[in-house]
């Protein structure tokens, strides 16, 4: 029990689930498949540019599916159960998050319990896109610091393959990808995103044996009301178009007109790093943040995303985060969206040794409409 | 301002550590650490509140045409113009204990005529008429900005100037190195920002000069909390100037 008389609570367990084999950037277009079978002209410039080596995709080379959304969900949630003290049956809550799940209606979180065999829980899906991980994972926070469970799982899974495979692309014959010579608002996408599911396990005690992780606190600030749109699916991305999917007479003519398409405005991208460089400065100036006690920073962009300058100007500001405290795995497992900061928690705390006490910065920001979401830990030992 | 900017274009870019020394980081006070967190943050803001501003988002969505940059030209004269003046009422407004800023504030007004030029010679290149420049009134958003800078600038050593400097001078080179060559690629024409380009490579080490300031005047929280007022009435102001281009 804190002094403010909530309960504490603790990341007690953590699990992952990439599915198929891992692909190497050559072979992205092997599975994604080239469109009217030609080979992307923007496909290696953006994959350098966002440095990711291997990534893995749940459907094969014929863009056929090998797993749901929700079994991602379900396999991560059991690799994180396996490594547990805790019984399912045990288990009050549980929180998903995703994008998209397979389902437009009801929501995802549903199937993930029907697959995980999870009796009579309390469920909430949580839609957006990066930081849907986040919004599930803080009102399973504070479900259990309330004392309203004692134990949640909180799972955030993306499968955007289905949306970035040759077919969406070759069936938007009058979208702005078939007219345009280059559409680098179409393609970045496409070179970026990948699937995979992550797990934690919440308790309102440590777990009895090895480390787990207390949450101290979890802030964000959106700015929707100030931006336009930057990452969506559900409009043409014509500037004179206002319907939005179900608009249209009939989803065929919706996917014509490229309305299915997932789209990055790349114009409006640099803001979702400054407004989390401005979140971040925030919590300084809240006191919340204490840069120099900070021990790991696990950021869902990597610091080759931030230009050195600003990352200078918060050096001067004397709020810098010094370069071997940033970890990722975003290199490595791709970058999975809304499931992200669990695959890289996961990866972490199993493979970096955290120390007892020490604190770890946790930043996700989601460019849909410019979401900027944070959460403070501190590794604890056992009781 | 390009900080914070994802790299897109696939050029290699420097990891953070390796593109900062330690030794370039400026060893300042703790005031004038928590003065320039306070003016990231409004920075920040004001370059994201200046995305919704109608000659700026057709910039971003691509629909910037000659036309909205001979207007955008012609309702910057007047504020470049009386810039001087608010410059030189700073600057006589400081006393010798401030000379070092005083000498900071001057400086940005060595270039003024030669700014105002420039500019005009752009409007005639977009295809203006060098008279109806000329002859412009301010808008409404420029009377409020110089407005605001002249009473500002009437203080007895108006340090908080430093606040509206961090917001002209980071716009200087926002303009420098994202707007002039987007307007170029637009408009289909060039030579038509030299003006806004030309503050991009004015600034050299403007930076640590800046901080080396603010640690200097930063002297109580009082002194803090002024500067960061000053910039965001400035942000505020100069948003003000940018929508009425639009609304003329």
């Amino acid at each position: 029990m804190e002094e403010d008389g909530l309960t504490q609570v603790y990341i007690t367990s953590t699990g992952w689930h990439l599915p198929g084999p891992a692909v190497s950037n050559d072979r992205v277009e092997d599975v994604l498949g080239a469109v009217n079978g030609k080979p992307s002209g923007l496909r290696a410039q953006i994959q350098k540019s966002n440095g990711i080596l291997q990534r893995h995709y749940g459907i094969d080379e014929r863009q056929q599916s090998t797993i749901s959304n929700a079994g991602m969900a379900v396999e991560a949630g059991k690799q994180c159960m396996d490594r547990a003290f805790r019984p399912l049956h045990q288990v009050g809550m549980l929180a998903v998050a995703s994008t998209q799940g397979d389902h437009p209606a009801p929501g995802l979180a549903s199937f993930v319990q029907a697959g995980l065999g999870m009796a009579e829980v309390e469920i909430l899906s949580a839609q957006s896109i990066c930081s849907s991980s986040m919004m599930a994972l803080k009102a399973a926070w504070l479900s259990l610091r309330c004392e309203e469970h004692e134990a949640a799982w909180v799972i955030a899974t993306e499968m955007p393959s289905r949306l970035l495979k040759k077919q969406r692309y070759e069936a938007a014959t009058e979208s702005t990808f078939a007219t345009k010579t280059i559409d680098f608002n179409t393609e970045f996408l496409r070179w970026m995103l990948s699937d995979g599911a992550g797990a934690l396990l919440l308790e309102t005690a440590p777990r009895p044996k090895g480390v787990s992780l207390r949450i101290d606190w979890m802030k964000g600030w959106s700015h929707a009301h100030a931006l336009p749109t930057c990452m969506s699916v559900g409009d043409s991305g014509k500037t004179d178009e206002e319907r939005t999917w179900q608009d249209y007479d009939t989803y065929a003519e919706a996917e014509r007109d490229g309305a299915l398409l997932l789209r990055q405005d790349v114009r409006l991208l640099d803001h979702i790093v400054r407004l989390g460089v401005d979140g971040y400065v925030r919590l300084v100036q809240d006191g919340l943040n204490v840069p120099s006690e900070v021990d790991h920073f696990l950021c869902h962009y990597s610091s080759h995303h931030f230009r050195p300058k600003i990352l200078e100007m918060l050096d001067a500001a004397g709020v810098g985060i010094p370069d071997e405290k940033w970890w990722t795995n975003l290199y490595t497992r791709g970058n999975t969206g809304a499931a992200s900061l669990f695959i890289m928690l996961d990866e972490f705390i199993r493979t970096q040794a955290p120390k007892v006490g020490d604190r770890i910065l946790c930043f996700v920001p989601e460019s849909g409409r410019f979401n900027t979401t944070y959460m403070h830990l501190t590794v604890v030992d056992h009781e | 301002m390009s900080d914070g900017s994802i790299a897109i274009d696939g050029q290699p870019v420097a990891t953070a550590a390796s593109s900062i020394g330690a030794e370039d980081v400026p060893d300042l006070s703790p005031l004038a650490q928590d003065a320039l967190r306070r003016l990231l943050r409004v920075w920040i803001q004001f370059e994201r509140d200046l995305v919704t501003v109608p000659i700026l988002r057709r910039l971003d969505l691509g629909t910037y045409t000659l036309a909205d940059h001979r207007r955008l030209l012609l309702n910057m004269r007047q504020q470049v113009i009386e810039g001087s003046r608010w410059i030189a009422r700073a600057a006589s407004s400081m006393d010798r204990d401030h000379s070092a800023l005083r000498s900071l504030v001057l400086r940005h007004a060595v270039d003024e005529h030669r700014d105002f030029s420039m500019l005009e010679q752009d409007y005639v290149a977009a295809g203006g008429d060098l008279a109806t420049i000329q002859e412009r009134h301010k808008n409404v958003g420029s009377e409020a900005f110089h407005g605001f800078m002249m009473h500002r600038a009437s203080q007895p050593n108006p340090v908080d100037m430093l606040g509206a400097m961090w917001i002209i001078e980071g716009l200087g080179e926002r303009m420098a190195s994202g707007w002039s060559a987007r307007m170029e690629e637009l408009c289909e024409r060039e030579g038509i920002t030299r003006f806004m380009a030309y503050h991009g490579e004015n600034d050299g080490d403007h930076m640590q000069k800046f901080y080396a300031m603010l640690d200097d005047v930063c002297t109580d929280e009082d002194v803090v909390r002024r500067i960061e007022t000053t910039a965001k009435v400035v942000a505020r102001l100069y948003r003000l100037q940018l929508e009425e281009v639009d609304d003329e």
